[in-house]
């Protein structure tokens, strides 16, 4: 009897049933980020009399950070994250609140605190604490969402939404609704509605876009509007965000199969590629280790993270676990693609983090929080 | 899972993460072709725009700081000037012939004259040369829209310094970089090509004046003409530096030097009549006695900083810088002369004699012309010109110079037990002899204030001194020797002078200051101090137990007919030369030497002349001023060198009313000197003839040997070398140095 009691409690143990892979990868892709970090920025760093491993350095300790957040992550029960979740979503409210007030701009976006030594930016936090929200709100619904229940998660999301979109950042503002996509797929909202949902969405992306032309109303700033007319129309030749895409595209295009070799790309160590430490990190990988080497194995492993996170949402003992998942995938798949795909110029620019990647460490931690979460969920799937 | 509603497995959300399923791999799928078709298809179309990117990283060079004098007077500043330029290795068939044509008729120089410069040998291969500076903006577009095959019409900044060669060792000059410069200084954003400051304020202080270069990423077309810009960060511009010098006073006193240096020369010598004094080198500066800050510093021969930043012609060179009778002109003499200071180095050795109490100050000694050392010693020195001045005591030995008295109180020194018998070169390392002063000026050395060690290291480094059975002892015809300035000791002009700047000031010895401080001139900065040289005091000397009165009386004697109740008459050694000064009303202290220096005249080829040596102070009553003046090979100091510091004196007392009281600023500490720098080999630092350079970072040590500009070696640094990628030099509105163009030091540009 107490034999049978003790073996049950063990088979029971969330540490058997830890997926140790999608850590690996996650911190394996970081390493990759860290390297690319220091290629894309020593020289200039150097040259203006700063320490080359700057970035690097900073990069490294966002990464330990993020190994460290991404473990805590995963030992709290997730179903405490539930139980927590309207104070979590409250709390990054408040921050995306106040960052509009004592924030500081960068870019245009006003989405950073300023605190000593780096910048915060509580929109990266604030995905996490929507997706628990999200998650808990619509698993609490039984039997999928009627339009009650759909129309309330709508609202629950717009709140943060517009709140980022109010601080100018577009681009994450896009990650918010793709999560709201994501988990209201999942939470069983009927196919009509998100037929109709879609709609409206298109529509307000149009009408955004060119109430400045049609309306004279100016709702997006000057520099997106940019950004997107150079991805339409790549052959033009005055703006800067057209520059961007062409630099980008020549770097990932002159890597070939097998790349120039590490610090020797010419496109990355002229700095002709804007922002490469951060958004356009990936064209110093694919510049400098090729197709075979930087760009192929790095979609592999962007790939496996996704596939594991979304069997983690298939094995979930609950509906939470399976939309906090989902919301993880979401957007982390959302991120990945409309990065990759605007530095291959598929996609627009828009400035959104390569997650795992990208300089800073917001956008890092929050990605390694995500994966924590999702390794909670699938390592207590028989825990009671 | 007992609630199936909830759970996950049903069918229905199954079905949605399948369809979530679909769009992951659709998403990843579309990625994969994208990046397929990048890296793997069209791979070399865009490794060619990689190849021809017309994008270029555009270093955009600082703009130089001045350097100003006390005043404001501008000595160094930098200008854009338009230059054209010519690489014949770019000539077609009949190129040379239209280009030289159509340059006479634009310029109006003559084709001959192109014709050489643009041969001009000593100009690295396949590369510009220029031709033509200072020209005009609109002969400036006239040559570009010509558009002939191998010139080019450009901007180029040039250094120029308005006071032509007025305190040109002071100010400097800016030169080629020395090879492994760029390497030796990462992160200073420094071209191959770009010229760096290589000797006195320029040198020093090289990383203030530079600034920093800034970038521009630019885009440009086939002719690489920029057609946008696409992000910048500006250059700043570098501080100026503000020095201590006072121009005014600086004319005066390089006035009075080659004037006196002149005359010198005009007389016979004292050895030998049948030969005039060679004079071809002196040093003269003037110290504030109050705070440490040079007023003037000249050295002979001089140059002008521009033949070296501009180019002169070979003849020019010649005459420059091969001259036997103008030898060494770049060096530094006030802190670059190595010179035994003969009788001036009795100061020191009083104050040391009173330490040890050899002496009774008022106690009378019978100078008959020669000291005698005892036995086992043995041997016999001599006054100069082996005079006999009876008795004389501390004072009227310092007024007449008696050799005899100070070889007598040395000896006694020399026989006592312990520290107290290297009580001599304790009172001169008191007097900051010994070590650098610390002033704000490159290559300075440190002298010598000889000891067993350092005496022993002379004779093992050079072997014609080393006697057969190879022993090498202290004796004490040494400690004699040292204490009338001659022997192992030497010293530079600077040291000489802060000595008796410390005496006159009561004993506090300043590290002086040629520089003041620098000034920003970036442009939300602009006027502020960024860097300050406050009075910074090396030593306190002790003079407890000295009977300062005694010397002081002493030295007060030298320009002076003194009636002495003891002694009667007492005529100093200076006294002709300050005949009729008011002495009442502005009496100088000071005191005369006359050196022997050791070698040959490579002109004359018989042995040097005496180094003449006056150092002194004034006013008498309240010491403001002290005044060196050191000329080589002119024969004695009372007679060569006290005119011209009288003539220094006077010109102090007329501008003196001029000028402001100085600040009454704090004394700082001073600042370490020579830490941890390398030490040089003995035979280096007693090297009169090897020119010493100090990088940047080490500013008051850290002397490496290098090569006078213009020699082969110096000239291999200049060659362009490779590029690396941060080559391309544009200054937007004016097109950039280029390459190889630029006036060198040393380089024969034939105008």
């Amino acid at each position: 009897m107490v034999n049978a009691l003790s073996t049950r409690r063990e088979l029971r143990s969330p540490i058997r049933y830890v997926d140790w892979f999608l850590p690996l990868v996650a911190i394996g892709i970081s390493v990759l980020g860290v390297l690319m970090n220091y290629s894309a920025t020593w020289r200039v760093l150097e040259f203006e009399g700063n320490d080359p491993y700057q970035f690097a350095k900073r990069q490294t300790v966002f990464v330990l950070i993020g190994i460290v957040a991404m473990t805590v992550a995963a030992l709290v029960d997730y179903r405490i994250v539930r139980d927590l979740a309207p104070q979590l979503y409250l709390i990054a409210l408040a921050m995306l609140v106040g960052v509009l007030f004592i924030g500081k701009e960068v870019g245009g976006a006003r989405a950073w605190f300023q605190l000593p030594g780096f910048q915060l930016q509580p929109s990266e936090f604030g995905k996490l604490a929507s997706i628990a929200a999200l998650a808990a709100f619509a698993a609490s619904r039984d039997g999928g969402l009627q339009l009650n229940g759909l129309l309330n998660s709508v609202v629950l999301m717009a709140v943060p939404t517009l709140l980022v979109l109010r601080g100018g950042d577009l681009g994450t503002m896009l990650v918010y609704i793709a999560i709201t996509m994501g988990v209201l797929l999942v939470a069983g909202t009927k196919v009509r509605h998100i037929v109709v949902l879609t709609l409206i969405g298109v529509a307000a992306i149009t009408f955004a876009f060119t109430a400045d032309d049609v309306f004279g109303i100016e709702l997006l700033p000057d520099r997106q509007d940019e950004r997107l007319r150079a991805f339409l129309d790549q052959d033009s030749n005055v703006t800067e965000a057209n520059y961007q895409l062409e630099q980008s595209q020549i770097a990932l295009g002159s890597g070939g199969l097998t790349g120039r070799g590490y610090l020797a790309g010419s496109q990355t160590t002229l700095n002709l590629v804007p922002e490469q430490e951060t958004d356009f990190i990936f064209t110093a990988a694919g510049e400098e280790l090729g197709f075979l080497f930087g760009s192929l194995p790095l979609l592999a492993a962007y790939f496996f993270l996704i596939w594991r996170i979304l069997r983690a949402a298939q094995l979930a003992a609950d509906m939470f676990g399976t939309l906090l998942c989902v919301g993880v995938l979401s957007m982390l798949l959302f991120q990945i693609f409309q990065n990759l795909g605007m530095t291959m110029g598929i996609m627009p620019i828009a400035g959104i983090p390569l997650p795992f990647m990208s300089h800073g460490g917001s956008s890092i931690i929050t990605a390694f929080v995500g994966i924590g979460l999702v390794l909670n969920v699938r390592a207590r799937r028989f825990a009671t | 899972m007992s609630d199936s509603s909830t759970s996950p497995d049903s069918t229905n959300t199954g079905l949605r993460l399948a369809f979530l399923g679909v769009v992951v791999v659709a998403l990843f799928a579309a990625l994969f072709a994208r990046i397929w078709f990048l890296q793997v298809l069209a791979t070399e179309e865009f490794r060619a725009k990689a190849e021809t990117n017309q994008v270029r990283l555009v270093v955009l060079a600082p703009e130089r700081g001045r350097i100003l004098d006390r005043n404001g007077v501008v000595l160094a500043d930098s200008e854009f000037t338009g230059v054209i330029r010519v690489n014949p290795s770019q000539f077609g068939e009949g190129d040379r012939e239209l280009v030289l044509r159509e340059l006479e008729r634009l310029t109006g120089e003559p084709q001959e004259v192109i014709a050489e410069r643009m041969d001009d040998l000593a100009a690295a291969p396949f590369s510009f040369r220029t031709v033509a500076i200072g020209i005009e903006e609109p002969l400036l577009e006239l040559v570009t829209e010509r558009s002939l095959p191998g010139v080019e019409a450009a901007w180029e900044a040039r250094r120029i310094y308005p006071e032509g060669s007025l305190a040109a060792h002071v100010v400097g000059y800016i030169g080629a970089q020395p090879a492994g410069w760029v390497d030796d200084h990462p992160g200073a954003s420094y071209l191959p090509n770009d010229r760096i400051g290589r000797a006195g304020v320029e040198g020093l202080f090289e990383a203030t004046l530079r600034g920093t270069a800034g970038t521009s990423t630019v885009e440009v077309d086939r002719e690489n003409n920029v057609v946008r810009e696409l992000g910048e960060t500006p250059s700043r511009p570098g501080d100026d530096v503000v020095l201590t010098i006072d121009l005014e006073l600086q004319k005066a006193v390089e006035f009075f030097l080659d004037e006196g240096l002149r005359e010198a020369q005009g007389r016979s010598s004292v050895d030998d009549p049948r030969f005039l004094y060679p004079a071809y080198a002196g040093v003269a500066v003037v110290v504030d006695v109050r705070n440490g800050d040079v007023l003037a510093m000249a050295s002979f021969p001089t140059y002008k900083p521009e033949w070296l930043t501009d180019g002169i012609t070979s003849a020019q060179y010649k005459a420059t810088f091969n001259d036997p009778q103008r030898p060494g002109p770049l060096n530094n003499r006030a802190v670059q002369g190595l010179y035994a200071p003969g009788s001036v180095f009795k100061l020191v050795t009083s104050v040391a004699a009173a330490r040890a109490g050899v002496i009774t100050p008022r106690g009378q000694f019978v100078d008959a012309g020669s000291f005698t050392v005892p036995v086992p010693n043995g041997g016999t020195f001599s006054n100069a010109g082996k005079v006999v001045m009876g008795a004389v005591d501390l004072s009227t030995a310092i007024t007449r110079s008696s050799d005899a008295y100070f070889y007598s109180a040395a000896y006694s020194i020399s026989t006592l037990e312990g520290q107290a018998q290297w009580a001599i070169q304790d009172a001169a390392k008191d007097f900051g002899f010994g070590s650098e002063t610390g002033v704000q000026l490159p290559f300075e050395r440190p002298g010598t204030i000889p000891d067993p060690a350092v005496k022993k290291a002379i004779f093992e480094a050079i072997p014609e001194y080393q006697n057969e059975d190879n022993t090498i002892f202290w004796v004490p015809g040494d400690t004699i020797n040292m204490s009338i300035g001659q022997g192992f000791v030497t010293a530079t002009p600077l040291q000489i002078v802060n000595a008796y700047a410390a005496f006159a000031n009561g004993g506090t010895v300043f590290q002086p200051n040629i520089v003041s401080q620098s000034i920003s001139r970036e442009v939300d900065t602009a006027g502020d101090v960024t860097r300050e040289f406050g009075p910074r005091v090396s030593n306190t000397i002790d003079f407890s137990g000295v009977p300062v009165d005694v010397i002081r009386e002493g030295l007060e004697g030298v320009p002076l007919n003194r009636i002495s109740r003891a002694f009667g008459l007492v005529s100093g050694t200076a006294s002709t030369a300050f005949d009729g000064w008011d002495h009442r009303g502005w009496g100088i202290v000071g005191k005369t030497g006359t050196s022997e220096s050791d070698g040959i005249n490579k002109v004359l080829g018989r042995k040097k002349e005496d180094n003449a040596v006056f150092v002194g102070y004034a006013p008498r009553d309240d010491p403001r001023y002290a005044v060196i003046v050191v000329m080589e090979e002119s024969g004695f100091g009372g007679t060569a060198a006290a005119p011209v510091a009288r003539k220094i004196f006077e010109a102090l007392r007329t501008l003196e009313q001029t000028w402001e009281e100085p600040e009454d600023l704090p004394l700082l500490a001073a600042e370490p000197v020579g830490a941890n720098c390398p030490e040089l080999p003995i035979t280096v630092l007693r090297d009169a003839t090897i020119d010493l350079v100090v990088p940047e970072g080490c500013p008051f040590g850290e002397p490496i040997p290098v090569v006078e500009p213009g020699t082969a070696d110096d000239e291999g640094a200049l060659a362009p070398d490779s590029p690396g990628l941060l080559t391309t030099i544009v200054n937007r509105q004016r097109p950039p140095p280029s390459p190889s163009t630029t006036a060198k030091a040393g380089e024969r540009q034939r105008w």
